[in-house]
């Protein structure tokens, strides 16, 4: 009986260590990803500085995932026989609430959060096809930092983006 | 010995005063070794390849962030200086690439482009209070040193780094985080598409001398 648990518990080790070595070893994706500073539809009152923290940390999650070999710099040029394996991605801030910290800590629920809702298409460099298209929407608490929002709303496009691009490159 | 109200008063003000001024001049870091990082570049950026190389020469680099203390890039906990001017460090990282990639002229007269670099931002950032911010921003006027045509290019470096709670390891942190973004703004600026189309704009008129060159109007800082 304990033999084969031993034997059991010993599959399962090799199983899983070969699955992490496969995802670490997988090549990306994509040779290169560029993300541009996304725009703001008119009412959208975020502070400029907002902008370019959101388009740091896209680009720091970008780079984390994996999904491309480059992340590239907004503006850089891409060899044109790696164009076709490079993805740009554009979006469009469509709605910022700012919350309400009273009716927030009074009704609870969701109600007062902090709201932002923005959407991304990913596009291929080449020949600008839409790959994917994303629609986020952040909640976060009133009382936090509109910065966190960038930084949950980056990991929310990220993996909206693996999710949505994993079936078709493979 | 007896002395007045109004003078008592005015006696204790002038203490209290001179009191919350020492406590503020306390408070204030002050570069010392243990507090300094030095940024530069790790390697050279590699440029992207140009139709026809120029020979590129550094004339000047301004700082036009507005910061009155450019060393100081962390204020909390003691602060963190550079050991060095932005302006000398954007200079040396930017000649360090052009020199590995044999695109930087030995002297003046024997450039094809003079880059004069107007710095806008260099070090941190406002970011969440998770982590660090780094960004470098400048912009440059590329200028054909024959014809005196002109063009604006403009770069810019963003990096994320964790924040840390040793104070060696913040330091550690914030020192590789600006290099990152010194790197990433380097990186935009040499291989940049803008700076890509400036070049063979201003290297195709290069033959062609115009009546009087026009002046190069210096960038505004953002708003």
């Amino acid at each position: 009986m304990r033999n084969r648990l031993a034997i059991l518990i010993a599959i399962l080790l090799a199983a899983w260590v070969a699955a992490s070595a496969k995802e670490k070893d997988a090549p990306p994706l994509y040779k290169t990803a560029e993300a541009k500073h996304f725009t703001q539809t008119e009412g959208v009152e975020l502070s400029p500085a907002f902008s370019d923290y959101f388009y740091a940390e896209l680009r720091n999650e970008l780079k984390k995932s994996k999904l491309a070999g480059d992340v590239v710099g907004e503006g850089e040029a891409v060899d044109d026989a790696d164009a076709k394996d490079s993805i740009v991605i554009v979006g469009t801030i469509t709605e910022y609430k700012k919350g309400n910290v009273v009716t927030s800590s009074l009704i609870g629920f969701g109600v007062g959060l902090r709201s932002l809702k923005m959407d991304a298409d990913v596009q291929r460099r080449s020949d600008k096809q839409n790959l994917c298209t994303m629609h986020i929407h952040v909640k976060i608490e009133p009382r936090w930092d509109e910065k966190m929002m960038a930084k949950f709303a980056a990991q929310q496009v990220v993996k909206d983006m693996k999710k949505e691009l994993k079936p078709q490159g493979q | 010995m007896f002395f007045p109200k109004e003078y008592l008063a005015s006696c204790s003000s002038v203490l209290l005063v001179c009191a919350f001024g020492a406590s503020l001049l306390a408070d204030e870091p002050k570069p010392k070794p243990e507090n300094t990082i030095s940024v530069q570049l790790t390697e050279p950026v590699p440029p992207q390849k140009f139709a026809i190389p120029p020979k590129f020469w550094i004339t000047d680099i301004t700082d036009r962030s507005g910061n009155p203390q450019p060393l100081l890039v962390y204020k909390d906990r003691g602060g963190i200086f550079l050991d060095r001017q932005p302006t000398l460090i954007v200079r040396e990282a930017l000649e360090q690439s052009l020199k590995a990639a044999n695109l930087l002229a030995t002297e003046a007269n024997s450039a094809d482009l003079t880059l004069r670099i107007y710095l806008f931002h260099f070090g941190l950032a406002e970011g969440s209070a998770l982590d660090f911010f780094g960004k470098v921003e400048f912009t440059a006027i590329v200028k054909n040193a024959k014809t005196g045509e002109s063009q604006e290019v403009k770069a810019a470096g963003t990096s994320i780094a964790k924040s840390a709670m040793k104070k060696k390891n913040l330091q550690k942190n914030v020192e590789e985080d600006i290099e990152e973004s010194l790197k990433d703004a380097i990186r935009n600026f040499l291989r940049g598409q803008q700076m890509k189309d400036t070049v063979s704009e201003l290297m195709k008129n290069a033959d062609v001398v115009p009546a009087t060159p026009a002046p190069a109007t210096p960038p505004q800082p953002k708003q």
